[in-house]
């Protein structure tokens, strides 16, 4: 067994070239007992390395270090040396050790929050999660804890940053659900009700084997959204496991028969529904996503007579909302106007609201930019989504799999969906 | 005012309101707004004795019944308890006098009291009968002669049949069906069943029953062929599916006449027939398979209001189609196999004519069409909503100048609309399943993983 | 704590600027687990956030913001009574609200630009969803008098009826850019190579 002297050398004389650093990870592995072993002692050297120069040492020093509770409980100065490490130490040769540096981070995250600072672990981990990231499309362990650190500190907007990638590479099932989940509430509490439901989607039809909580409660908060958006919840899409298809409905009667009430569209029966389980959605602190299911069918109710009528009087339309005056039907039709979400005059002379159809005729600059930007976008996923293909149909685990157990796997909606596009 | 008086009051009437089920009208092709007052009366109470006349069987007791119990006028409830009385003591159910008797409940005076005697004859005499019929029975079981005991079989089932022990009758009936060594005994087997099987509401043995008399090797002789085509319609009309129901009465042939009184008259067949059509044929069906329907013109001969509102409707006339609906209603309401159908088709009616009044304007000054609709302006409104909103009429309705305008959705917009969807739609599907293909990668990498 | 790049967006007059600059400069300092909160200038970071007109932003932080330094704070309180009249859609209460408060010389600027951009904003969204209302509601609306509020919608060309007090919107005309360079050409070709190979 090696001293920590003996470690420390190493990593002083080895952390130059890729080669060098390649064999320094080996010795490390070989004393990582050996460094566990002597934990308290490693606060010291850790002051005779340099972070940004000797990275995978530091880190492996680093790890061992604050994974001793003792260690974790008496140093003052624990959140600023992992700090200061997350800021200077190089992505290349963290990389090499990822467990540790999640392990890491970890910590960082714990004390944080034992600290009840999460606001203090939201830039740490953002710098750790690039650091960590080979591309912006992998999703980390540190993912969620990010999100949980912005919930918790209501730095929502903080949590965008890395809500607005697309990732496709995921190594843990679990980092998934709770990644989108937070993900689904961050965008929730910044209304962006679309990506939230996204997010949201994204995590009742991931394959599962077994249900688990974060589902459930996830698929309690898309059925809100859902209702939020569209007025009503969509079934499950075909690839949604059946585990979630035969149980999620079960663990969440108050939020279906929620969903029924609204469908009726009347006002009082939608209020009597909330009230009878006023302290399930409490509890499961879904109230205020709840009362804006309740504005949403207002507006629900708004949006289907601009459909049908051309004009109509305030007083009609009030009658038609269930809203008490034609001044409370004007003044919510002012705010569907300004929130963009309908189009119409008021016109007070007469009491009468003219609705005019969409007045976007799809020519201006701006349009033509957007409708190229999602071209672009969508040229780059049609060429992702072939080489995936590609990439399966010549993978050796895969053929045989298929060969074996069609039936059984569900590989096969890649067959179905993409060629329809491609 | 007590119940007699107006039991008075109903008496005379008869003569003037028996044209809804084929009574001779005037002038039926004067639409009865401008008839003002007198023939195709809506609001005047239909004329039981020519009603009942059209039937023949139980189904008069039964219809008898209905309309008692549906009528809500007790003037007219007791008429009709009346004659069914009178109809049944010709008869031989006990049990249903007793029914009767129970619902006259002493109104109609000494007369119509309960006749203990009577019932205690019926019921002697049944017993002796029905015992006789069993040994007979039992005797042609041990002598094996299948004529035979398909006849006791059938015998015992119209026994029980007059009786009103209909349950009893349709086993019987049905055991018939082992013995039957002709088609002819097959179609008959068929239309006992379903005979009784009308009464009894069990619409499925209806159609079930008819497509196993159609079955048959040999050619139905047309009267048959019509029993079928009613029953079968009636069987669809119970399911609400009225188009099918339209096709089996329109394809009723003429030789029915009054052959299948104990179930449908023949004004039934131009009745259900014509609403159901309306209801749910388009212009061009209703063209070919109704009006120039030369079989069908003679039912509809009979009852001239129907063949002038299918008229008007064609013609667009639609006030006038209306009205003679709304003449027609209160007796519909009252006939014991429409009434629960009659608001479903007469909403269908409607709104057929609404899409058909609007389809070919650009604008549809609300005021006029709902002139045309015997309605007000706001009703109108609600229906035209209704109708937008299942997209059902392509128009936008300018409340304030009570106009409908016809919508003519900007092809390059709609695309634009679309083409922007379905690009959202895919991107969120392709990048989901991008995730999930990664997903079940990584977890087939682990499952293999922990194999090894 | 250097709080220079808020002090200078305040005094540059970039106010737009502001919410984004503090938001990242209080999740800066608090990594280093300053204790920030004692010397934080919330209502200016509270204000910034209404200014962007990023309500959820300024109710998350209202939130976060502890009991003590509220109570102590009046002018922080009377902030964020600007930003409940705009989150409840009170249009007139945020007149009152900015209003009924006597700003320090360190925000003053940015309450009044505030609210020039909000008389403004709403003003637009008159024009946009009125055809024809009554000056006692444009009054309302933009936080005058009935005399001003007249006097500022005819200077943007609406109409009055003395009769009857409603004034005509006149609708602003939208200018929209046209034109194509011909680089989008280039793309169209490339666009339809992609769909058929």
């Amino acid at each position: 067994m090696e001293s920590v002297e003996a470690v420390v050398a190493h990593i002083q004389g080895l952390s130059g070239s890729q080669e060098e650093v390649a064999h320094l990870h080996s010795l490390l592995k070989q004393s990582e007992d050996a460094l566990r072993s002597q934990a308290a002692r490693l606060g010291a050297f850790l002051h005779q390395l340099d972070p940004s120069v000797h990275s995978l040492g530091y880190l492996f020093l680093l790890e061992a270090y604050s994974s001793d509770p003792v260690c974790r409980e008496q140093d003052g100065d624990f959140l600023l040396s992992i700090l200061e490490f997350i800021n200077s130490c190089s992505a290349e040769q963290i990389r090499l050790a990822p467990e540790k540096f999640i392990s890491v981070c970890k910590s960082f995250k714990d004390k944080v929050m034992q600290l009840q600072v999460p606001i203090q672990g939201i830039v740490p981990l953002r710098t750790a999660i690039r650091k960590l990231q080979a591309s912006s499309e992998q999703l980390t362990t540190l993912h969620s804890d990010y999100l949980l650190l912005c919930l918790l500190a209501k730095c929502y907007k903080a949590g965008l940053s890395i809500l607005d990638d697309d990732i496709f590479e995921v190594d843990q099932p679990r980092d998934l659900f709770l990644y989108c989940y937070y993900g689904g509430m961050v965008n929730i509490g910044l209304k962006r009700y679309r990506k939230a439901w996204e997010c949201l989607h994204n995590v009742i039809t991931a394959p599962m084997a077994t249900l688990n909580a974060i589902a459930v409660e996830a698929y309690k908060k898309y059925i809100l959204v859902s209702i939020i958006l569209n007025g009503q919840v969509p079934s499950f899409p075909k690839y949604t496991s059946s585990t979630a298809q035969r149980n999620l409905k079960s663990h969440t009667q108050p939020y279906i028969d929620l969903a029924n009430c609204y469908a009726t569209g009347t006002f009082s029966e939608l209020e009597g529904c909330i009230q009878t389980n006023l302290e399930k959605f409490q509890a499961d602190s879904n109230l205020g996503l709840v009362k804006q299911v309740l504005s949403s069918l207002y507006k629900g109710n708004i949006q289907r007579l601009t459909q049908t009528y051309l004009t109509l009087s305030l007083q009609d339309i009030a009658n038609a909302a269930q809203l008490k005056t034609p001044r409370e039907a004007e003044m919510h039709v002012l705010q569907m106007i300004q929130d963009g979400e309908i189009f119409a005059t008021i016109n007070q002379k007469d009491g009468m609201v003219s609705f005019h159809e969409d007045p976007e005729q799809y020519k201006t600059c701006g349009m033509i930019e957007h409708i190229d930007s999602s071209i672009q976008r969508l040229m780059a996923l049609s060429k992702k989504l072939g080489s995936l293909d590609e990439h399966m149909s010549c993978d050796p685990a895969y053929l045989t799999r298929i060969g074996k157990e069609r039936p059984r796997f569900d590989f096969d909606e890649f067959d179905s969906v993409p060629h329809k596009f491609l | 005012m007590d119940g007699g008086d107006e039991g008075v009051v109903v008496a005379p009437m008869g003569d003037e309101s028996m044209c809804s089920n084929g009574g001779a009208v005037a002038d039926p092709r004067r639409p009865p707004a401008s008839s003002g007052k007198a023939a195709a009366g809506g609001g005047e109470q239909m004329d039981l004795e020519a009603y009942v006349a059209l039937y023949a069987g139980r189904t008069r007791v039964s219809r008898l019944l209905f309309i008692a119990e549906r009528c809500g006028n007790e003037g007219m409830q007791l008429e009709a308890l009346r004659m069914a009385h009178d109809e049944i003591k010709k008869r031989e159910d006990s049990h249903l006098y007793r029914e009767v008797i129970a619902k006259i409940g002493g109104r109609l005076g000494p007369q119509y009291a309960l006749d203990q005697t009577w019932v205690d004859m019926v019921d002697r005499r049944a017993e002796v009968r029905k015992e006789k019929l069993e040994n007979e029975l039992n005797a042609y079981k041990t002598n094996l002669i299948k004529e035979s005991i398909r006849m006791g079989y059938n015998d015992l089932a119209d026994f029980f049949y007059a009786h009103g022990q209909l349950g009893d009758a349709f086993k019987n009936y049905v055991r018939t069906r082992d013995y039957c060594t002709s088609s002819k005994h097959i179609s008959q087997m068929c239309l006992n069943v379903i005979l009784v099987s009308i009464e009894l509401g069990q619409y499925m043995h209806v159609s079930n029953y008819v497509s196993k008399a159609e079955q048959a090797p040999e050619q139905l002789d047309p009267i048959t062929h019509s029993k079928l085509r009613c029953a079968a319609g009636l069987a669809y009309l119970e399911t609400k599916k009225y188009k099918l129901a339209a096709r089996k009465f329109l394809e009723t042939g003429p030789e029915l006449g009054n052959n299948y009184t104990d179930v449908i008259a023949q004004q039934d067949v131009a009745t259900y027939g014509g609403l159901c059509a309306l209801a749910s044929f388009d212009r061009t069906e209703l063209k070919n398979k109704v009006i120039d329907n030369i079989n069908f013109r003679n039912f509809l001969e009979l009852v001239p209001e129907v063949r002038e509102l299918i008229n008007d409707f064609y013609a667009s006339r639609y006030a006038s189609c209306l009205e003679y609906l709304e003449n027609l209603k209160p007796n519909l309401l009252l006939d014991i196999h429409l009434h629960d159908h009659v608001e479903t088709l007469y909403t269908d009616i409607r709104h057929k004519a609404i899409i058909q009044y609007t389809h070919p304007f650009i604008s549809v000054d609300l005021l006029t069409m709902a002139g045309a609709f015997k309605t007000s302006v706001a009703g109108l409104e609600k229906e035209l909503e209704a109708l937008i909103t299942e997209d059902k009429i392509q128009a936008r309705i300018d409340s304030h100048n009570k106009i409908l305008y016809a919508r003519h959705a900007d092809q390059r917009n709609t695309t634009f609309q679309r083409v922007l969807q379905t690009g959202v739609e895919f991107e969120r599907d392709a990048r989901a399943m991008l995730l999930r293909a990664n997903l079940i990668k990584q977890e087939s990498i682990l499952r293999a993983a922990r194999k090894l | 704590m250097d709080l220079s790049p808020i002090q200078n967006a305040v005094a540059s007059g970039s106010y737009a600027t502001i919410a984004d600059a503090c938001d990242e400069l209080m999740l800066q300092v608090a990594s280093r687990g300053i204790a920030y909160q004692e010397d934080w200038p919330f209502t200016v970071h509270l204000l910034g956030h209404i200014f962007a007109n990023d309500l959820n932003s300024a109710r998350f932080l209202w939130k976060s913001i502890p009991q003590g330094f509220k109570e102590s704070n009046p002018e922080l309180v009377a902030a964020w009574r600007i930003g409940q009249c705009l989150w409840t859609r009170d249009y007139a209460g945020v007149y009152d609200a900015i209003r009924g408060f006597e700003w320090s010389p360190e925000v003053a600027g940015l309450v009044t630009a505030f609210s020039e951009n909000y008389t403004k904003k709403m003003f637009q969204l008159l024009s946009s969803a009125y055809s024809t209302i009554g000056v006692a509601d444009v009054a309302h609306f933009l936080g005058m008098s009935e005399d001003e509020a007249t006097n500022y919608a005819s200077q943007h060309g609406w109409t009055l009826d003395s009769s009857s007090k409603m004034l005509t919107v006149k609708k602003p005309k939208t200018i929209t850019e046209q034109k194509l360079d011909p680089s989008k050409l280039q793309r169209l070709t490339e666009y339809v190579f992609h769909l058929e190979h």
